[in-house]
């Protein structure tokens, strides 16, 4: 068993490769050769100096598009995943505490939701509201809340029942002060672990829903430049799958194990009893 | 029987939950179910007064929403779920064509997966720390996070357009006339084996893990260590001691994880162009054809809550200790 404060090597791993993301994302208009919605050259050409990944079928770069799209995930990951825990975590929060019928509606609620499939659940809700980042990341949260909410209950309700929580309710702790003083701090690590999870899911499901043609059309997400791909008729028995469609898959697959692997190892890191048995 | 009662109530009423969705989303978005089905960005439709008067009486949106909830219902409850714009046909016959092939491929996948995740969990446990145990988690973490479209693409471009072994789209072979039952059976394995595989790779990770940490846990168990100490065989101890004791938890996981499979499948059949549900409600959403989109859902959350209770009345069968709670 590593030390504490010794980093696991699924935290290493995680960890690294979510910092990569993210400086791409943050210098994407340093990094990349061209603006991914400028036509830089002629429909589908192969890679060259120019184009290291060659163009798509309207003659914009590949590379920029796929530069670019590590903004619209990690934007898309950071807002669902907040979205998602701090729902998860007021309602969660609220049942724990209150208890009694709106303990019970909540749950059943949260039941309700859980057993649901999300996927035909967030196709009808996304052809609704409309293709949009900002819808997409919206119903992302609205559909997954309730496993975080399910935690954080089940953790507010063996804290409030502990004797150092009861003593200090007994000697004039209010509310607020319980909360800050000794709840907070023993959900906070189920809260990092959860946004991370969060984030894992919100990626794939916002290039999965880009995929089936349910993403913003404007925003050049590595979903949609799949989907685009997968559009030309005959691109499998061509070699252009290589650099269109495998690029964007690649990432989306590598940001989402990165945060996967980030989250095990947070848990084992802030849990040892969680350690691989 | 009694018991009974709380488990099928919560069933009813998540039942009941996606009708009502169903209904008041397109009541409670801006415009009305109309404005859906005239939508003005769709080129096949035309906005018409006299057209929009007419389908609002067809549809019975002139008569209060409790009414308008009433017919509903009964219409859901009788099979009628609307017809569909893009193909002019009823959403109930549409669904009726496409649920079997969904069905063969999520349960062929969850069978497979299911199988190889017993196995593999019970051996990986009972090797646990060794070079092969830890390979096979990392392994499982891998598989089971993946997006199953990437790896359907990947499977897709390896055996179908690079080899060549397995064709690369559709549920069977087009305008195929079979002579005998085998071949027929041939033809539609041999487009289900590429779907099949991609959706039992993506289940299987979960159910291995699950499995395999829930025998570790067992293993410490002192009814292991008077089994063993019975001098049991190594093989009884493994698959009838430790395994079946790490099975309720699992059918709990079948139970929750339903929806799982449903979800892989739409990807799949999208990727592999198989004539499913998943499919079905692509090319729904392609034209905008809300009414098959929302008998999609409902449907297929009708079978998974199905699926999810006979999961749940299984395990109460296999653990005792449930039946008397």
């Amino acid at each position: 068993m590593g030390r504490r404060g010794h980093l696991g090597s699924d935290l290493v791993f995680g960890l690294s490769v979510l910092a990569l993301f993210a400086a791409i994302a943050l210098l994407a208009g340093v990094m990349a050769p061209y603006d991914p919605h400028a036509f830089s050259g002629q429909s589908l050409e192969q890679p060259s100096p120019a184009h290291p990944l060659g163009t798509n079928d309207a003659g914009q770069d590949i590379l920029s598009e796929l530069i670019y799209g590590a903004r619209i995930s990690l934007a898309v990951a950071v807002g669902a995943a907040v979205g998602t825990v701090a729902l998860g975590t007021l309602v969660g929060g609220v049942a724990g505490t209150v208890g009694g019928w709106l303990d019970g509606l909540l749950m059943r609620l949260v039941d309700v939701l859980m057993t649901l499939p999300r996927l035909p659940l967030l196709i009808l809700l996304t052809a609704f509201l409309g293709a949009g980042l900002a819808q997409t990341t919206a119903v992302i949260a609205l559909l997954f809340w309730p496993a975080t909410a399910r935690v954080v209950r089940a953790q507010v309700q063996s804290v409030r029942r502990r004797g150092y929580v009861r003593m200090a309710r007994n000697f004039g702790g209010g509310p607020g002060y319980v909360l800050r003083r000794h709840i907070l701090p023993q959900i906070g690590p189920l809260l990092v672990s959860g946004l991370v999870t969060a984030a894992g899911r919100a990626v794939a499901m916002e290039a999965g829903l880009a995929f089936l043609g349910l993403g913003d059309p404007t925003a050049k997400s590595w979903g949609l430049m799949m989907r685009f791909a997968l559009n030309l008729p005959g691109l499998l028995l061509t070699d252009r799958w290589l650099w269109w469609l495998l690029p964007p898959g690649l990432c989306v697959t590598l940001l989402i194990l990165a945060l996967t692997f980030t989250g095990m190892g947070l848990e084992e890191h802030l849990n040892p009893r969680l350690r691989r048995l | 029987m009694l018991r009974q009662v709380p488990r099928l109530a919560s069933y009813l009423l998540t039942l009941w939950v996606v009708l009502t969705v169903n209904f008041l989303l397109p009541r409670l978005l801006p415009g009305d179910p109309l404005a859906a089905l005239l939508d003005p960005q769709n080129s096949d439709y035309v906005f018409d007064a006299e057209v929009r008067a007419a389908l609002e009486s067809y549809y019975g949106l002139d008569r209060p929403l409790p009414v308008q909830y009433a017919r509903y219902l009964a219409g859901a409850v009788s099979g009628d779920l609307g017809r569909s714009i893009r193909l002019n046909q009823p959403v109930g016959k549409l669904i009726r064509t496409h649920l079997p092939w969904t069905l063969l491929l999520t349960g062929t996948a969850l069978t497979l997966a299911s199988l190889l995740g017993l196995l593999g969990g019970t051996e990986a446990a009972w090797r646990r720390g060794t070079w092969r145990d830890r390979v096979l988690v990392t392994a499982g973490v891998v598989a089971g996070n993946a997006p199953v479209y990437f790896v359907g693409m990947m499977l897709l471009i390896l055996f179908g357009a690079r080899l060549g072994w397995l064709p690369l789209a559709g549920g069977r072979t087009p305008f195929a006339h079979y002579d005998t039952l085998p071949a027929a059976v041939a033809d539609v394995g041999k487009h289900l084996l590429l779907p099949a595989l991609t959706l039992t790779l993506t289940l299987v990770g979960g159910k291995f893990l699950l499995v395999r940490n829930n025998v570790v846990s067992v293993l410490g168990e002192d009814f292991m260590l008077v089994a063993r100490a019975k001098g049991l065989p190594e093989r009884r101890l493994k698959w009838a001691h430790a395994l079946r004791n790490a099975l309720l938890p699992f059918v709990a996981h079948l139970a929750a994880h339903a929806g799982q499979a449903i979800t892989g499948a739409v990807f799949i059949e999208t990727l592999f162009n198989y004539p499913g549900m998943g499919r079905l409600i692509f090319e729904a959403v392609g034209a905008r054809d809300y009414p098959v989109i929302q008998g999609v859902f409902l449907v297929v959350s009708t079978v998974v809550l199905t699926a999810n209770l006979l999961a749940d009345e299984l395990n109460t069968r296999l653990d005792p200790r449930l039946r008397e709670a």
